[in-house]
């Protein structure tokens, strides 16, 4: 398969750094180099710039920036209070909201040509989804102090032996199934849109897979925010 | 957007990721099995924690699999609770 055309990486390269030609780089700046982590950057960047435009002046009557904001931040607000409640919405927002503006935007831009999904690689997904699974034990612990050990002994006695090594085994692979969903979706819509190009794209064959891929972005970085929800509201509520 | 599209997503959303959580358990089961097996007691118990990891692997994946499905069905009773209050 051709190489695709990395803009930043062909930037980086002519200012003299070295672009990893693997997946991952050897030494150090190789590594901040490789394109999942240069792409992840921009993301960032946009985000930042994007809500810093619309967002610098705040006005009573908002306008058009402003109100693609509100209703955004306030859907997301409404949704999460609706699956976790009040209190935890407030305290976790920002967390993970940005997950969700984040994954949104990563997943999308790799749509453009010239640019790249950070989500397509495996070591962004598992990053999000390691601080999500850390972050939902932190809530049950906090909830429950170290009665929380009763969410993974079931609801008798002497189910322990059976249901514990079955909710350990369903717990760890929330980390698995969360993070790998994510990789594999993006990384097959960047491929599969790849291999179209070098196909048939003077035809406009990959014209659908991308309709599909837009459909796939936001679906993937929905699934991703309402896991997360869930798993949280589930740590805090009570054992069965 | 649409109501049918937002509906769609969140159908979507809710059951999309039940094959691979699925998945997810049972490749754990497993692993976790063929580790017991190979690294923790050398091969001497071998086949024997490779087979139970997987069949615990298996009762995890239908575990979880029922929890996404009550979890749905909790959610719409509440969901339509909250319409009929409406009006």
């Amino acid at each position: 398969m051709e190489h695709p055309i990395l803009f930043i990486s062909i930037i980086l390269e002519k200012l003299g750094l070295p672009v990893p030609h693997g997946f991952v780089g050897h030494t150090f700046l190789e590594q901040i180099c490789a394109p999942y982590m240069t792409y992840t950057w921009l993301v960032m960047a946009f985000l930042f710039i994007v809500s810093k435009l619309t967002l610098g002046n705040l006005e009573m009557i908002p306008g058009g920036g402003q109100n693609f904001w509100e209703i955004v931040i306030g859907g997301m607000d409404d949704f999460f209070a609706d699956n976790m409640g009040r209190e935890m919405t407030d305290k976790l927002f920002p967390m993970i909201a940005t997950f969700a503006l984040y994954i949104a935007v990563a997943n999308l831009i790799g749509l453009i040509p010239g640019f790249m999904s950070p989500t397509s690689s495996i070591n962004t997904t598992l990053a999000l989804t390691i601080i999500v699974w850390i972050t939902h034990h932190v809530i049950g612990f906090r909830a429950h102090g170290l009665n929380y050990y009763k969410h993974f002994i079931g609801p008798m006695w002497w189910l322990i032996p059976l249901m514990l090594p079955i909710e350990l085994i369903s717990n760890f692979a929330r980390l698995l199934s969360l993070s790998i969903r994510l990789f594999g979706n993006i990384m097959a819509k960047e491929t599969l849109l790849g291999i179209l190009f070098m196909l048939a794209g003077a035809f406009f064959a990959p014209l659908p897979i991308m309709v599909l891929g837009v459909l796939v972005s936001l679906v993937q970085a929905m699934v991703f925010v309402l896991l997360t929800v869930v798993y949280i509201a589930q740590a805090q509520e009570h054992a069965h | 957007m649409s109501s049918f599209k937002k509906e769609m997503i969140h159908l979507l959303a809710n059951y999309g990721h039940v094959g691979f959580t699925f998945v997810a358990c049972i490749f754990i089961g497993l692993g976790g099995g063929i580790i017991l097996d190979q690294k923790v007691f050398d091969g001497s118990t071998a086949p024997w924690f490779t087979f139970i990891g997987l069949a615990f692997g298996i009762a995890a994946g239908f575990k979880s699999l029922f929890d996404i499905l009550w979890r749905v069905k909790k959610n719409d009773g509440k969901n339509d609770g909250k319409d009929d209050g409406r009006g």
